[in-house]
């Protein structure tokens, strides 16, 4: 008997541990913001609210930088220990991941767990397009609009009534601006991207939205006359000193500072500059700094309602570790990520927003009432780029900036990237 | 002792742990390296597949990979050159010029060798500084009216290598100096007066007594900073990031690049091998110059 009561007891204890363990999850993060900065602690909070009401859920964030996260998810792919939820970049690097059935179908997932209404559907379309799929393979954690940021003191100094809005009227102001002994522009060639951005910015112009897609899909040569001309103006304006002396060793955290500082007039950055404009360090102070959109090219399709957008990195979850637990956590995720990011740090996510807080900064006004006019919208220079090219595209762009690569090399030099892979 | 270094389990016991920790460490990669060579895509991907002589082929078309070799070679030239050159002089200038607080002056010499890289190369970075502000460098040469000089010295594909080789100069002074410092000292003061009293002046005292008697340690400092040099890597990536343009990219940053960036895994094998042959074949000829003058 007391044997038979032995058994029950030690039996009942293993399956109340059993069920214990099967609750407890933790679930990892791979991140590249630390815990205290940005979508990092965007997450944490809200895991952390999330566990008020699971004392059995952990979360945890594994921190990577962001130069090594496509190497250090392709790793843990390749090895099958892919975290539960990782940061990532959308384009050709999750087309790949999705090719290789590594990432979670985030529309069906979302769709079962009756939440997929949550994603803002402008965000859903961006990200969807980036990789070419119907469903959702990942999760948004920014929505930007990029263009041309001002320092609306050094205009007026120079003399600029009016922000430019073809490309013709912002050399003008850029000759102006000289005139009066003001940089015009600051750009962190040393980053590579912020560069290779203005090429992609006269290339929405002067061929259209969908340019950069269809030289990666083969249907246009990257050596299109257009291209070679966005090449030249990004070279001819590095002639003329209007990024300065020795734009290539700038990073873009200076020259976004620079404009703020009255150092230099017009940076090319995306919408998260609000953060830095909102800072109350920010010496422009609260209405200094401007926005205009690319300015439109002669002859070419792009309206001044389209907009280069990026969603930055993206979030994505592993399709072999998604279980109960964590469609729980998602559900939670998503359904509160827009208000809270909103609440906290005045910023678009790519989430439906339930309530908008009552006082917003004149920045964050100005964001969203600039995505309100969007029409159409164009991704950033790599995103449709395999890892290689993108390298090239950027590395070479320095090159080109110092004249070391003439803009028809540049071109060529792209094409010979895709023509060695396709 | 002797009887037990004799007995060959003795040796099996001593030998074999540490073989095996080296052969699965070193041995073994290299010649993981050396099969994945072999193949193109990215391991463990769908798109990996075997690819024969395909990557060796492409090696010396690869334009890029061309360029890091020559960027390479020319980075391990000026800066072992420079490390062991200047490492000598400021060894000579320890012994025979520094007689007061010399062991502060050596402490002083050697503190950058402690210094972490990417500091060291942030550092650099402010004194190359061109924009928004005029850095050390630019600011000395417009202070003293030579406004033509100042230009974007890490910024401008003809002085970056140059300026990264300054910066790998300055950082391992102080090591080398040290090294042929403690070799100097072993050289009995007694040759050095009786070549003095013989009539030596300075260049012939170093030409025909010191020289010769630190050709070993200086052979050594050599392969340090040979071998220090072809894996060039964290400096340039923390003070250029291997630009402007591809100026200042190694092969080793092109290695990573293709293994790691473009995920040709096979391809970046391939180049790795090559780094690892240049190694071993340079470590070899430099150590024709270390023959023995008493045979």
């Amino acid at each position: 008997m007391t044997r038979k009561v032995l058994a029950l007891v030690l039996a009942l204890t293993l399956a109340i541990g059993m069920v214990a363990m099967a609750q407890a999850k933790t679930i990892s993060f791979l991140s590249i913001w630390a815990e205290d900065y940005d979508n990092g602690k965007l997450l944490t909070d809200l895991s952390a609210k999330y566990k008020e009401d699971h004392p059995d859920f952990d979360f945890e964030l594994e921190l990577v930088s962001s130069d090594n996260l496509q190497q250090k998810v392709a790793t843990l792919a390749v090895s099958n220990d892919l975290p539960d939820v990782f940061a990532y970049e959308s384009g050709t690097p999750l087309k790949t991941m999705i090719e290789n059935d590594y990432v979670l179908n985030v529309s069906e997932a979302l769709r079962e767990l009756g939440v997929e209404d949550c994603i803002d559907a402008g965000a859903y379309s961006f990200l969807t397009n980036l990789v070419g799929t119907e469903d959702l393979y990942d999760l948004p954690l920014g929505l930007n609009i990029e263009g041309f940021w001002y320092n609306k003191a050094l205009f007026e100094q120079a003399g600029i009534e009016a922000a430019p809005t073809t490309w013709d009227e912002m050399l003008e102001d850029c000759e102006k601006l000289m005139a009066a002994g003001i940089q015009p522009f600051a750009v962190g060639g040393a980053d590579q991207w912020p560069a290779t951005r203005i090429i992609n910015a006269y290339v929405m112009r002067k061929l259209g939205v969908d340019a950069m897609n269809k030289m990666a899909a083969g249907e246009m040569s990257y050596t299109d006359p257009g291209m070679i001309e966005a090449a030249q103006m990004l070279q001819d304006m590095c002639e003329k000193g209007y990024f300065g002396v020795g734009p290539t060793t700038v990073d873009q955290n200076t020259a976004a500072q620079m404009i703020l500082a009255g150092e230099a007039a017009i940076i090319y950055n995306g919408s998260w500059y609000t953060q830095d404009l909102v800072a109350p360090t920010n010496p422009a102070g609260e209405d200094g700094i401007g926005f205009f959109n690319i300015p439109t090219v002669e002859g070419g399709p792009g309206t001044l309602t389209e907009y280069s957008m990026n969603c930055g990195t993206i979030l994505c979850l592993s399709k072999d570790k998604y279980d109960e637990e964590t469609a729980d956590w998602l559900k939670y995720i998503v359904t509160n990520l827009g208000d809270y990011a909103m609440s906290e740090f005045g910023a678009l996510k790519g989430y439906v927003i339930n309530e908008y807080p009552e006082t917003m900064s004149k920045y964050s006004i100005l964001v969203a009432e600039e995505m309100g006019k969007v029409t159409g919208t164009s991704t950033w220079f790599e995103a449709a780029m395999s890892s290689e090219l993108s390298n090239i595209a950027q590395v070479n762009v320095q090159s080109l900036m110092n004249g070391e690569m003439t803009a028809e090399e540049y071109a060529q030099s792209l094409q010979d990237v895709w023509d060695a892979n396709n | 002792m002797n009887q037990v270094l004799r007995d060959k389990k003795a040796i099996a016991a001593f030998v074999v742990p540490g073989l095996i920790l080296y052969t699965l460490l070193v041995i073994l990669p290299i010649v993981w390296s050396g099969y994945y060579s072999f193949f193109d895509g990215t391991a463990g991907m769908k798109n990996w597949a075997f690819a024969g002589l395909k990557n060796y082929g492409k090696l010396f078309k690869d334009k890029n990979f061309l360029n890091s070799l020559s960027v390479n070679m020319r980075y391990v030239l000026m800066v072992t050159a420079g490390q062991v050159f200047f490492g000598l002089l400021m060894a000579l200038i320890f012994k025979f010029w520094v007689k007061k607080f010399g062991a502060l002056v050596r402490t002083i010499v050697f503190f950058p060798v402690v210094l972490p890289t990417v500091a060291v190369a942030q550092l650099f970075a402010k004194i190359y500084e061109i924009q928004p502000h005029y850095g050390l460098l630019n600011s000395l040469l417009a202070g003293v009216g030579l406004e033509s000089w100042v230009q974007p010295w890490i910024g401008k594909s003809s002085t970056a290598l140059g300026a990264l080789a300054a910066m790998d100069i300055w950082v391992a002074i102080g090591f080398y100096s040290v090294i042929i410092y403690g070799a100097l000292l072993d050289i009995s003061n007694e040759i050095i007066e009786a070549a003095q009293i013989d009539g030596c002046n300075g260049l012939q005292l170093f030409l025909h007594i010191l020289a010769p008697l630190l050709r070993p340690i200086l052979v050594t400092c050599v392969i340090f900073s040979f071998t220090g040099t072809v894996k060039m890597f964290e400096s340039a990536l923390a003070l250029t990031g291997g630009g402007p343009g591809t100026a200042t990219r190694s092969l080793s940053m092109y290695m990573y690049d293709t293994a790691f960036t473009y995920m040709k895994t096979g391809y970046g094998s391939t180049i790795a091998l090559v780094i690892f042959l240049i190694c071993v074949v340079g470590s070899r000829i430099i150590r024709f110059f270390d023959w023995d003058y008493r045979k």
